[in-house]
């Protein structure tokens, strides 16, 4: 009895399924789903889909809120519409164009004088291709037997979510109840609380489908978003200028960052350091005048751009999804969650960009996704590992890491236990066309004892992310600097430059090499 | 009354001049593109004669080479099979229904049932081939 006025007080009473479980006391809660995800990324769609294989009954929410100036997109999230794939295929575009160049030395009779990109073209390419893998997802959604919905869905309570079959027509409200929900929701690009920011800027929800030419671009933000497009639109021919309020890829090895930052100068992106927008307004020619303050010297500037994109970091969208009603516990504007990334509500779990503290990134959503269903639904006990997870700045000199930076193995084990090989190298193709080896740099970050157990490797040069991945199985199985220097190189490669590191930091001696093959 | 009209006016030029076939291929009501899965029920599954439907994607470059060829033979046909175009990304429920996965995809349909289907893009005679045989086999 009193079990009825507690749920009349909580108004609980009002949910149907609520009503079912008062009239039947005794019987289990039957649930429409076993599990109700909510957002259909990388993260949503990898759990919805094993949970799935896992014999579960999956509904699968996924919407996108257009951003201020229209832009909308398909199913697949962050990482296929906005995030990853159009960011690889621009950054091709751009190395593409290098490629051309260097051609040119290498004997082919291509004129390489007024080389210029069809930007359209380029996008609508982009898009056809981002459109196919909208298809290709809806399709295997339907054969996996997800059930989809494209509306948002919001918690009436922990178990029950409500959405609105056709958003914009609020007279059709329809709720769904769930034993277990996965909140996979991902997070948006942030806008500056300044004057004209929503207005007159764009952000990387924009650029991919960008109709106009970029033109002269103003890249607010030096994280790997707004390095990576300063880096593809350089390489395009337009002309970016990287406004820093601080310092480059925060989080990221200090050397490394400052080396990129350098090959980035040397190509001829333009930086404002410590330097952060006041305000942007547009002036009668069409163009935008941008006012900003350099913190360090405290003067003001402004220069006009066609172009402002805003990549000062992304926020978790937890707005929508009424968390209070569950009782979901959010930091900032992340999702809390343990080891196993279940809320602080038992059976509400959070996977992908949504979760606080751990790696914004594809693989580990989906990964994390995979092995939160396999637990929810095959009674496995794997938990994800965030440890030691490789990733890859895609700039023109690319940048990949797996491991620990420098600076947090020294804070770690102390400078004293820390060994540290390093080099540059030259790569054999860029000597014909005689493109800059300055900033083609690698290092390993070791433990000083025994056989040297690697707790880092850092590698800036060509594909750095294929250099790495295969480094990334080896950290895990324990690779040490004893194995690295036993390893024989693949010739002529610049992955092999890892097998070939002797000199350490701590000799002093000049890391810079003669001459290869020796 | 647009056949009255014609012979009207081929009767007025060929006075004047010499005789100039004027042919007026019922083009708008044999080839047309789905609006509604409403549409595709009235002129596709409820359809008396046979319907060739082209599923394409905006995005599909295959696509759009095959969507001319097949308009080419089913003109060729003279009526006695009609196309029927759908935009999967416009219709992707019917799409899904029809088990479409790679675009594109021909699918010949009579008396509301799948007769047939083709997947890809082919050249213009198999195209043709393959029609002639669904319109042979659909009036049987």
């Amino acid at each position: 009895m009193s079990l009825l006025k507690v749920l009349r007080a909580t108004d609980l009473i009002r949910s149907h399924s609520a009503l079912r479980w008062c009239r039947h006391t005794g019987s289990f809660p039957r649930y429409d789903y076993d599990l109700v995800v909510l957002g259909g990324g990388s993260a949503g769609l990898a759990c919805a889909k094993e949970a799935v294989d896992c014999g579960a009954r999956v509904l699968c929410f996924d919407y996108v809120k257009p951003t201020p100036v229209g832009t909308k997109w398909g199913i697949g999230g962050t990482c296929v519409n906005v995030g990853c794939i159009p960011k690889k295929l621009m950054h091709q575009a751009s190395l593409l164009g290098e490629a051309v160049h260097e051609a040119v030395a290498y004997g082919w009779n291509v004129d390489d004088r007024n080389l210029r990109p069809d930007w359209r073209k380029l996008v609508r390419s982009v898009q056809n291709h981002i459109k196919s893998v909208n298809w290709v997802t809806r399709v295997d959604l339907r054969d996996k037997k997800v059930e989809y919905v494209n509306s948002m869905g919001a918690f009436v309570d922990s178990h029950t979510i409500m959405y609105y079959p056709k958003p914009g027509q609020e007279g059709d409200r329809r709720q769904v109840t769930a034993k277990y929900v996965v909140v996979a929701v991902g997070g948006r690009p942030r806008y500056p609380d300044i004057p004209g920011a929503m207005e007159l800027g764009i952000t990387s929800d924009d650029i991919f489908s960008y109709e106009r030419e970029p033109g002269r671009t103003l890249v607010v933000g030096a994280g790997y978003v707004g390095l990576e497009c300063a880096c593809f639109l350089k390489g395009l021919g337009y002309d970016p200028t990287v406004m820093v309020r601080s310092i480059v890829l925060r989080g990221f090895d200090r050397q490394m960052s400052e080396l990129l930052a350098a090959m980035m100068s040397e190509r001829g992106v333009s930086f404002l350091n410590t330097t952060v927008p006041s305000s942007v307004e547009r002036q009668s020619d069409g163009r935008l005048l941008v006012r900003y303050l350099n913190t360090t010297t405290q003067t003001v500037g402004s220069d006009v751009f066609d172009t402002v994109l805003w990549a000062i970091g992304r926020r978790g969208l937890i707005d929508d999804l009424n968390l209070g009603a569950a009782g979901v516990k959010t930091l900032n504007d992340k999702i809390v969650v343990d080891a196993s990334e279940a809320t602080n509500v038992p059976h509400i779990f959070a996977v992908g960009d949504i979760i606080h503290g751990r790696p914004e990134l594809t693989p580990v959503a989906i990964l994390s996704g995979r092995l939160l269903a396999r637990r929810l639904f095959a009674g496995s006990t794997q938990r994800m590992d965030y440890a030691d997870v490789a990733t890859t700045v895609f700039t023109p000199l690319e940048y990949s890491c797996v491991g620990m930076s420098e600076e947090s193995a020294i804070e770690l084990h102390g400078a004293d236990n820390i060994e540290v090989f390093h080099g540059y190298y030259k790569p054999t193709e860029f000597f014909i066309p005689q493109k800059s080896v300055r900033h083609c740099y690698l290092k390993a970050v070791a433990e000083m004892a025994g056989d040297q157990r690697i707790l880092g490797l850092h590698y800036i040069g060509p594909v750095a992310g294929e250099v790495i991945q295969g480094f990334a199985a080896a950290l895990k199985s324990g690779l040490t600097v004893k194995t690295l220097l036993n390893t024989v190189g693949i010739h002529p490669t610049t992955a092999e430059e890892f097998t070939r590191l002797s000199i350490t930091k701590r000799s002093g001696r000049d890391p810079t090499p003669a001459s290869c093959c020796s | 009354m647009q056949r009255q009209m014609i012979n009207i006016l081929t009767r007025r030029l060929g006075t004047a001049q010499q005789m100039r076939p004027l042919s007026v291929t019922a083009q708008r009501r044999e080839i047309f593109k789905v609006q509604s899965a409403e549409d595709f029920d009235k002129k596709v599954k409820n359809s008396q004669q046979p319907v060739v439907v082209d599923f394409f994607a905006t995005w599909c470059n295959p696509c759009k080479l095959l969507t001319p060829r097949i308009e080419n033979v089913v003109g060729e046909q003279k009526g006695s099979i009609k196309l029927a175009k759908v935009d999967i990304d416009e219709h992707s429920e019917l799409a899904l229904d029809y088990d479409v996965a790679a675009v594109p995809v021909l699918v010949v349909m009579q008396n509301g049932k799948e007769v047939q289907r083709m997947v890809g893009l082919q050249d213009e005679d198999k195209i043709r081939a393959w029609v002639a045989a669904a319109v042979k086999q659909t009036k049987q």
